[in-house]
């Protein structure tokens, strides 16, 4: 295990192979990293920074990100600010995406204080993703779930097939335009 | 009230001959006492009181419910008063089929399965909103209704159904077949193998 | 046995990996584990299916299982049959109503994953809850971590034929189901956490109810411990059995007790305390054998703790009485029924907040936090509208049986079934 930072000096992850940019919100520390080096990244995260455990690996879809500018009340602690004009009842309109999925690894390193970090890749349909299951074998499962899920193929994954549907499915279910299913039920107002 | 066999116009062996006097059997328990130590009944009758009694389920736990209906073993409310704490884990040796649960698509198949591997007389119970209706899950995997692949006799809603509640629907299911409803497969004429 | 104390500790996190040389996670593939090909040729291999319906109280858990004789060769787990789509289904729905949507995953600690989705939300919008919902959350979050361990104890004991111990159990959980009828009205299920804060406030006749079980819960447990602790029968039947070493466990992303009884001190209350966890007394039960008798009595051990923590939040919640349970902003939590009567503010915002929900500003979040299966952890994307634009829960059964084939390690059938209990799998929570 290498010697972990002072608790305190915050993580640097400027050194990080394939960095590209960094963000701090509620907390949390986003990095992100092209695509092509995700694999690099992971194992300097893991054999440098310490990150020893995989959390979680979860894919997101923006497709129609910020296509619906629904006017009204804003729910926050915060209330409604007019002085962000056009924004149309949303707080601040919502920051465009990259691409169209991001796929999130979420890392912990288990020391004191425990650091979380997120690092983040931008993928569009098609494109795919390193495997990460020679860093963390538990990736194994996550991967092969967010490839049945979001259809996103990870390139070196030893067994990419479905997990949760059918082996036989046809599409991808967590997609934005893959419809939610179900039937219609008499007197709701999707009739 | 217990209704005697001269009230219904029968005496035993005189049904089949009529010059016969009483037996020493009658004569002994005396000509009132028969009618108050023997019951009568029909076959059928006798047979679906012994079915009610001990109607076996199968172990067959999808999700939520499947803990409440664990819970009908406890102690608590202890279903072997009814005879039915022996779950089954082959469908082979089982009678009632309570679909404890949220049926995905994908385990559609194994349900319809295990349904056909019972032997009638067969009973299923759709426990909880879930396996009745398809429940708050309306969308691409979960089948709305066990009964688009099963014929069902009894439904259970809730969300999970209180163990009471799938009591009182066990409870029905008994009180239904001894009044002698037939099990939906042949209310519904459906082949089950 | 070493019993971790809380907050010292000196080899850490992990206390020990002696459990084994080496790794013993399969390759290439890490979660199957396959028959050598020259093996399988030489020998009588029979590879039969313990399908998703199955005597033991698993739910749809679907192996295949590679036999050689008694002897599993060769295993791989096939999960999907309880996929409900909770992750597209949530999308659909405003924030107020996912929230009846989440206890359903994970069943059996139904209270987490609330806990979990409603911490996520709050996080979001920055919202600070009263002291007294942080403490009741906490207080129910380990009742239901008693609950699950108490089924966990029930149904494990009862697949490895220590029959009784399902009755002991269950009757012990009708004892809570109680406490959590009298405070929120529903036994399971309870959707109690509301974003914010309570949805009611906590009736009176709870606290000396709950006095009564802290009370009684230990003769329980000490009753549970002469049954099973040094029953030759148990201790056979588990002893070095499906064994995990603690880098393995670390590698295939373990948490909770399983990574506990692996020799790993790592508990999310103690690291990152979220509710009340850092003003309560608690020890961390650790043991070092990694196999599953150390998994059960990091379990038994957790119900002791959990029973403490008990006690301690009824303490201070005792004293809370009277005061508020949610937060007080009206554009995330519904007024109080009185003031729609006068004020017409109150109105809009009880209308708005039914018909068409609250909003949560732009952003993403992971929140985890310590279920009784793991950590589980709820990532949340919001767009600022009032619906999500992503949910994903980090669910710690799915990952629990990723290492099913690492445990295998020359094992019987007859212990495939101690396994794969001690692993405390909810299918729900796997295939969410």
């Amino acid at each position: 295990m290498p010697a972990p930072p002072a608790p305190g000096a915050g993580m640097s992850y400027t050194d990080v192979p394939g960095f590209v940019e960094e963000s701090v919100a509620h907390g949390e520390t986003t990095v992100t990293i092209e695509r092509e080096r995700l694999r690099e990244a992971c194992e300097y995260a893991r054999d440098e920074l310490g990150f020893q455990m995989l959390s979680d690996l979860v894919a997101t879809d923006y497709l129609n990100w910020g296509a619906r500018g629904v006017s009204g009340y804003i729910g926050t602690a915060t209330g409604r600010d007019i002085n962000f004009p056009m924004t149309q009842g949303l707080q601040t309109q919502p920051r465009v995406k990259p691409k169209r999925f991001s796929i999130s690894y979420h890392l912990l390193a288990m020391r004191q204080p425990p650091e979380r970090v997120r690092f983040k890749v931008w993928a569009d349909d098609g494109e795919p993703v390193p495997s990460v299951v020679s860093v963390w074998p538990t990736a194994d499962w996550h991967e092969r779930e967010q490839f049945d899920l979001m259809g996103i193929r990870f390139a070196g994954h030893p067994y990419l097939r479905r997990i949760i549907m059918d082996g036989d499915w046809e599409g991808h279910p967590l997609r934005k335009d893959y419809p939610i299913g179900g039937e219609p039920v008499r007197f709701s107002e999707a009739e | 009230m217990v209704s005697r066999l001269r009230d219904e116009g029968l005496s035993s062996e005189r049904l089949l001959w009529p010059t016969k006097g009483p037996s020493r059997f009658e004569e002994e328990l005396g000509a009132d006492e028969i009618e108050r130590a023997l019951g009568l009944t029909t076959l059928e009758k006798a047979v679906r009181w012994a079915q009610t009694k001990s109607m076996w389920p199968d172990t067959f736990g999808l999700a939520c419910c499947a803990i409440e209906m664990m819970a009908i073993v406890s102690s608590r409310y202890d279903i072997a008063r009814f005879g039915m704490e022996a779950f089954r884990s082959s469908p082979r040796q089982a009678d009632l089929l309570i679909v404890s649960g949220r049926v995905a698509h994908k385990m559609a198949a194994p349900i319809r399965q295990i349904y056909d591997q019972m032997l009638e007389p067969k009973w299923v119970i759709a426990m909880g909103v879930c396996a009745s209706s398809g429940g708050m899950f309306n969308n691409y995997t979960i089948l709305q209704g066990v009964d688009r692949i099963l014929p069902v006799d009894i439904y259970v809603p809730f969300c999970p159904p209180r163990p009471e509640a799938l009591m009182e629907g066990i409870l029905r299911l008994h009180e239904a077949h001894l009044a002698g409803v037939p099990p939906a497969y042949e209310r519904r004429q459906i082949a089950t193998s | 046995m070493t019993i971790a104390p809380a907050r010292t500790r000196t080899a850490w996190p992990v206390v020990d990996d002696s459990q084994y040389e080496g790794s013993r996670i399969p390759s290439p593939i890490p979660t199957v584990k396959r028959v050598p090909a020259d093996y399988a040729e030489r020998e009588d291999i029979m590879q039969i299916n313990f399908g998703p319906n199955h005597p033991s109280t698993h739910g749809v858990l679907r192996l295949i299982v590679d036999l050689d004789g008694e002897l599993v060769e060769g295993i791989e787990a096939v999960i999907g049959y309880l996929h409900t789509g909770f992750e597209k289904s949530m999308e659909q729905k405003t924030w107020w109503k996912c929230v009846t949507y989440s206890p359903r995953i994970d069943y059996v600690g139904y209270q987490a994953n609330e806990l979990t989705f409603v911490l996520a939300v709050e996080k979001l919008l920055e919202l600070e809850v009263p002291e007294k919902a942080t403490w009741m959350r906490t207080l129910l979050s380990e009742l239901n971590r008693i609950h699950s361990h108490l089924i966990y104890l029930g149904t494990s004991a009862l697949e490895l034929g220590a029959i009784s111990m399902f009755w002991y159990c269950f009757r012990e959980r009708e004892l809570i189901l109680d406490l959590f009828e009298m405070v929120t009205g529903q036994r399971m299920h309870t959707r109690y956490f509301q974003i914010g804060g309570l949805a009611e406030d906590i009736p009176d006749g709870f606290f000396p109810e709950c006095r009564k079980f802290v009370d009684w819960f230990p003769h329980a447990l000490a009753d549970y411990r002469t049954l099973l602790d040094r029953n030759a029968i148990w201790l056979e039947r588990t002893r070095g059995v499906g064994v995990l070493s603690a880098s393995d466990a670390i590698a295939l992303g373990q948490t909770g007790p399983n990574l506990r009884a692996s020799g790993v001190d790592w508990d999310l209350r103690r690291e990152q305390p979220y509710l009340a966890y850092a003003n309560v007394d608690f020890q961390v039960p650790v043991y070092t054998a990694g196999d599953v008798y150390d998994r059960y009595r990091v379990r038994m051990d957790e119900m002791r703790e959990s029973n403490r923590i008990v006690d301690q939040c009824l303490r201070r919640l005792e004293r809370m009485q009277g005061r508020p349970w949610i937060v007080d902003d009206r554009k995330v939590v519904l007024p109080p029924r009185e003031e729609l009567h006068t004020s017409m503010e109150s109105l809009i915002h009880h209308f708005k907040i039914v018909t068409e929900g609250f909003r949560v500003p732009e952003g993403e979040v992971y929140v985890t936090t310590e279920s009784p299966r793991g950590e589980q952890g709820c990532y949340l994307v919001s767009e600022g509208g009032p619906k999500p634009w992503r949910v994903h829960f980090r669910a710690p059964s799915f990952v629990a049986l990723e290492a099913t084939a690492t445990c295998m390690h020359e094992t019987l059938v007859a212990d495939l079934i101690a396994i794969v209990g001690s692993l405390d799998a909810v299918m729900g929570d796997a295939d969410r």
